[in-house]
């Protein structure tokens, strides 16, 4: 892994199921602390693209690298133990484990050597102020506080890269806004490189230093949030009007 | 931030009564053991006691691969089977001891295990419950086809050497009732640890959801194969204790269908997942066996105890499907130490 290489570099990556493409020839790259937004409407292949990053779905073309290594062909659980963290659009937890095992099991696969997953798995609780629910079950808690637990998972051990799919949606006002404070300090406080996928707009123009924007599964924008939505191409195709953008 | 460091643990949470139900076992445990010097023992409630034994085990061995790790391995028989026929046939044909013969079986049946899971664990869905079920019925095929080498369609017959431990062969069934006590116990506290350890907690993960177990950085297949071998070897030990009680052993009871039932029954009476739900239903299976061939022998119908099974397995999905344990104990979920 080279640390001066983009966190992520996505070159020409196509993915077609069938006749359907999900994505076409989609490059952009990620630096290193950067939080970027993924944006699109329904169907732009946000959530393909995810899950092509992660390792999860393998691409028809192209290439993504990690760190300036090649990871294209990289299993998904060693992208998470090189570093590249995600979480899911639905949340997505262990429901018979508790909180901490939910956290711990990530830790140690990260960090195997004697009990420093137990530092980590600690440090991931604490970090998402989830301590109190430590030994809850999922089933026993609100929706915010299973995506906090699956945040915390995501970035138990160790992480590099921490991509959020919609961790946003569903939440009330104040459960957003304070999500949004955690994800800036796992950003600032921690150094991960956040790319987040969602659909508040208002929120991911706040939050993002740069907005990537997908439509029909080629990328159409790329740019800071003040560019992105100043770009007709962007306002006609997703966004609408530019009234929604400034609500 | 307001938070302090928590003492980070992956034990199971304890459920109330923790204490009652260890005392619980040990007198369960002082109690079988003491069975011999009952006044109602003879030969045949202690072989009925061994059996019940035997399928505890057998149940405990399903219930890593399926319980623990989400497996549904449908033709469980196979190693059941590898281990009992190993042992039989090293000791008829070369006079190996079964104590080595064990190790055989073992050997034996993680090697099948491991093509299975290897061949099946890449793939989503039933793959590998149908694969475990047709390649049970293929040792059915084989054995009962090399007929010279296993005896064939009527089974083959251990040679009997009297008392012997060297042969593991005894009149009585005390020692058996001795051993299986001895691996039940051992299984149980086997199954507890794996529940709070990192592979135990890798199998729950990738049983809950084996993409958010990926996502986790747990390798999916490897863990799927590591709980699905442990899983073989406890079950090719048990078939290899049970040929030398039994002193016999035949295709169609090794690896046919019905024992593969019998082997997931206890599991799913007692409680998937569960460290103790195999031997509440192993128990349960056996009762419900002894009780319904005493009434078939009273009303001359033969083979009503798989119907009671049916009956029994039926009742216990639609009314109580966290098994007999969780629901004496109020268990809501698997995974727990009970």
């Amino acid at each position: 892994m080279n640390a001066a290489a983009p966190a992520i570099e996505v070159a020409g990556i196509g993915k077609s199921f069938g006749g359907l493409v999900a994505l076409d020839e989609v490059s952009f790259r990620v630096a290193p602390g950067e939080i970027v937004g993924l944006i699109g409407p329904n169907g732009a292949g946000k959530s393909t693209l995810f899950e092509v990053i992660s390792g999860s779905m393998p691409p028809s073309g192209g290439r993504v690298m990690f760190y300036g290594a090649d990871v294209t062909r990289r299993p998904a659980h060693l992208r998470r133990r090189d570093g590249l963290c995600r979480t899911f659009q639905k949340v997505r937890l262990f429901d018979t484990l508790t909180v901490q095992q939910n956290i711990a099991v990530a830790a140690m696969q990260s960090v195997p050597e004697g009990t420093a997953w137990q530092t980590a798995a600690e440090h991931a609780l604490v970090r998402m102020r989830l301590t109190a629910l430590a030994r809850r079950k999922p089933s026993e808690l609100t929706l915010a506080d299973r995506k906090k637990v699956e945040i915390a998972r995501a970035m138990a051990g160790f992480c590099r890269v921490l991509m959020l799919d919609e961790s946003l949606s569903g939440l009330t006002h104040e459960e957003a806004d304070e999500l949004v404070g955690e994800i800036r300090e796992l950003n600032r406080r921690e150094g991960l490189t956040i790319v987040i996928v969602e659909h508040v707009m208002s929120v991911i123009v706040a939050l993002a230093q740069r907005l990537i924007v997908l439509q029909h599964g080629r990328l159409i924008a790329d740019g800071t949030p003040a560019e992105v939505v100043r770009n007709p191409v962007v306002v006609e195709a997703y966004l609408g009007t530019r009234r929604r953008v400034t609500a | 931030m307001s938070d302090s460091a928590p003492e980070i643990s992956v034990a199971p949470r304890r459920s109330p009564g923790f204490l009652r139900r260890e005392l619980l076992a040990l007198a369960l445990i002082v109690l079988t053991a003491t069975m011999p010097l009952w006044p109602i023992a003879n030969s045949y409630t202690l072989a009925v006691v061994v059996r019940a034994l035997l399928f505890i085990a057998l149940g405990q061995a399903w219930n890593v691969t399926a319980g623990i790790g989400g497996q549904l391995s449908l033709g469980h028989g196979i190693f059941f089977g590898l281990g009992a026929y190993a042992t039989a046939i090293l000791f008829n044909r070369w006079a190996i001891p079964p104590w080595l013969g064990f190790l055989a079986g073992i050997a034996l049946a993680t090697f099948v295990a491991f093509v299975m899971g290897a061949a099946t664990f890449r793939l989503r869905g039933i793959y590998f419950a149908l694969a475990t079920i047709a390649v049970s019925l293929g040792f059915l095929e084989v054995t009962e086809y090399y007929s010279d080498f296993t005896g064939g369609d009527s089974g083959m017959a251990v040679r009997f050497l009297g008392e012997s431990w060297w042969a593991l062969q005894s009149r009585s069934p005390v020692p058996f009732l001795w051993l299986m006590l001895v691996v039940v116990v051992g299984f149980y506290v086997l199954s507890r640890w794996l529940l709070q350890s990192r592979l135990g907690l890798e199998m729950q993960a990738v049983r809950d959801d084996q993409d958010a177990a990926a996502a986790a950085g747990i390798d999916v297949v490897g863990t799927k194969l590591k709980g699905f071998l442990l899983s073989a070897a406890m079950t090719a030990f048990v078939g290899a204790v049970y040929v030398q009680f039994y002193l016999a052993i035949d295709p169609s009871t090794a690896f046919g269908l019905t024992e593969a039932i019998q082997i997931q029954l206890p599991a799913l009476i007692g409680g998937l997942g569960t460290a103790g739900g195999p031997i509440a239903g192993g128990a349960i299976m056996i009762f419900v066996s002894e009780l319904t061939n005493w009434a078939g022998t009273r009303i001359g119908q033969e083979g009503i105890d798989v119907l009671a099974y049916g009956v029994l397995l039926l009742v216990m999905v639609t009314r109580a499907p966290e098994g007999m344990i969780g629901r004496l104990f109020g268990l809501a979920g698997r995974g727990r130490d009970a």
